[in-house]
């Protein structure tokens, strides 16, 4: 900063340039994580402070409202249900999606511009008028309500998403290593199993993640495929909104707990984010 | 010779094996992706034949008439016009307001990354999340954010209980929650740019101005297009804000069409022509789908 002062007027410019875009930095960061920051603190709090405006930033933190919806509010089911049908849904999609996006990448098919669009479609179709169908169907096998269907349901944008990123990753895979293990006589599977796999796995974890997260943050597919026995906590959060109004404390306590986790595994794989949301079109 | 000739069989009989290895690999992702797009998009074209407002479990064929009806209702061409104002009011807000902090954090001389991944948090929250947040912060007697309107700006009226300030309210939180996508996919295309052009242009002299439009958006167009496209499919996807929110009010402000496919379907029990519904949205999408790909294949992958 003391360069600034002796190059003259125009690295002072600079320097209060550079000033000017922290301060808005630092305001954008705020609009960003102040609503999150909110939700956790307001879930510490009891009722009586919780309303309290201007808000008070030195209190007592209570994990009163948390020991009730685990002890009384039958919360661990909710969350037991969330954590089976996003792993589930997370592990068919990463099985079949990792054997079919080394195929794609690797093979020659004739109409690979085809199935191309015909997974990122099923990827962006829009939700409800994936459920319909899905519901229907579900109705007449008996299977509204039920852990498989759910699973089923997830699986429906979790596969089409595993296997697109599936195929960017194993295309940043160099396939030399692969041919020269080819030559030592390994078979083609064998080179996928033993080299072309490994090589991807930060990339495969990275897509895992992202698809708990698609499937653990999901409350529409919930809200018409699950039963009573099935419910996820994104559901458990709206039935907390009523006509005679909000359990603010249980609520923001439900919205960290669906959060919290979801900021630490997007954190953990900052660096294959940018890829995983833009479907792999960008590095 | 024969040599050779053995040579020859044994590697059209690897380059076999190859394919044999791909096919299977490939079968399994195939058969799923038919069983959850192609037999769900048959039998919704199938529910579209049907009216089940007698009964549920015995629909009566109807032939196109669920057609005739939905291309014919006000309020579903009302839903659309609605959606499309209400995404293009939404992606235009994030898509410039993401593209300046890009540019804002592409300037800093330090710290890039902290400032990014902090700003970045609300894409990892559950949308449903967001909504009751949005409704917490924003609810005229206890919300933080409503007080600070209040307080230093004199507005102090409930926002969702009018159809303008509802409108506002959902499009603030989608901004909220998915402008720091476009910056993410904006500031990885900046990062990636030929650092020489923008030093020869600093050495002409170029101001900012003309370094944005010069160098800078030509070079970071295809990564623009990828955010925009990215975000107009996603914004037609969900509904959990609306339904958390508003339900559609006030005074169908906020009834978007992928919410009314919802209610027309799950509160009416119509589903017949929820399904025409359906099959139109997925014609709309499909549209956008098309056009990410030939983006994709020209560009850097």
């Amino acid at each position: 900063m003391s360069k600034g002062r002796k190059k003259g007027a125009g690295s002072t410019k600079k320097l209060v340039l550079n000033i000017v875009l922290y301060i808005i930095a630092v305001f954008l960061v705020l609009w960003s994580v102040l609503p999150i920051l909110w939700m956790a603190i307001s879930s510490l709090k009891v009722s009586t402070n919780m309303f309290t405006l201007p808000p008070q930033f030195i209190f007592r933190p209570e994990l009163g409202t948390y020991k009730y919806m685990f002890t009384q509010a039958g919360f661990g089911k909710f969350l037991a249900n969330s954590l089976i049908a996003s792993i589930s849904s997370t592990l068919v999609a990463l099985f079949i999606g990792s054997l079919g996006g080394y195929a794609l990448c690797r093979g020659r098919f004739k109409r690979q511009k085809d199935i191309s669009f015909w997974i990122i479609s099923t990827r962006m179709a829009p939700i409800p008028a994936v459920i319909l169908p899905l519901y229907m169907i579900f109705s007449r096998l008996r299977m509204v309500g039920t852990m498989p269907g759910l699973v089923f349901a997830y699986t429906t944008f979790n596969l089409p998403f595993a296997l697109w990123m599936m195929m960017a990753f194993f295309a940043d895979v160099s396939p030399a290593l692969e041919e020269a293990a080819r030559v030592d006589g390994t078979s083609k599977f064998g080179a996928f199993l033993r080299i072309a796999l490994p090589a991807a796995s930060p990339g495969l974890a990275a897509t895992g993640v992202l698809c708990m997260m698609f499937a653990w943050n999901d409350y529409v597919f919930a809200s018409a495929l699950s039963g009573a026995s099935t419910q996820t906590i994104p559901i458990a959060a709206s039935l907390l909104v009523t006509q005679t109004g909000i359990a603010w404390g249980q609520a923001m306590a439900t919205g960290t707990i669906i959060v919290m986790p979801m900021l630490l595994g997007g954190l953990l794989m900052r660096k294959y984010l940018v890829k995983g949301f833009s479907m792999g079109a960008v590095k | 010779m024969n040599k050779a000739r053995e040579l020859r069989a044994h590697r059209r009989g690897i380059l076999h094996d190859e394919k044999l290895t791909e096919r299977l690999m490939i079968t399994p992702a195939i058969i799923a992706l038919a069983v959850i797009s192609i037999f769900p998009l048959l039998y919704m074209l199938y529910i579209s034949m049907f009216d089940y407002s007698m009964s549920v479990n015995n629909p009566t064929f109807v032939g196109f008439q669920n057609w005739a009806r939905v291309l014919k209702s006000k309020t579903f061409w009302a839903c659309w016009k609605r959606t499309g104002y209400i995404a293009g009011i939404g992606i235009s807000v994030q898509m410039v307001l993401g593209i300046a902090v890009a540019l804002l954090i592409y300037r800093l001389p330090k710290g890039q990354n902290v400032i990014l991944t902090l700003f970045m948090l609300p894409v990892f929250v559950a949308p449903i999340v967001a909504g009751l947040l949005g409704r917490f912060l924003l609810n005229s007697t206890y919300g933080f954010y409503s007080w600070i309107l209040s307080t230093f700006f004199g507005y102090s009226e409930e926002l969702f209980a009018n159809p303008t300030g509802a409108v506002i309210g959902i499009v603030a939180i989608d901004v909220w929650e998915w402008t720091p996508l476009v910056t993410m996919i904006v500031l990885a295309g900046l990062q990636s740019m030929d650092l020489e052009v923008l030093e020869a242009a600093s050495i002409d002299g170029a101001s900012y101005l003309a370094k944005l439009r010069y160098v800078i958006f030509p070079l970071a167009s295809r990564t623009i297009l990828v955010a925009l496209l990215i975000r107009s499919m996603d914004i037609l996807r969900y509904v959990d804000t609306i339904t958390i929110i508003t339900e559609g009010g006030p005074a169908d402000a906020t009834r978007t069409s992928g919410y009314y496919l919802m209610q027309t379907a799950f509160r009416f029990q119509n589903f017949g022509q929820a399904a025409v519904m359906g099959i139109i949205m997925i014609a709309v999408i499909s549209v956008l789908g098309k056009l990410f790909i030939r983006l994709m294949g020209r560009g850097v992958m």
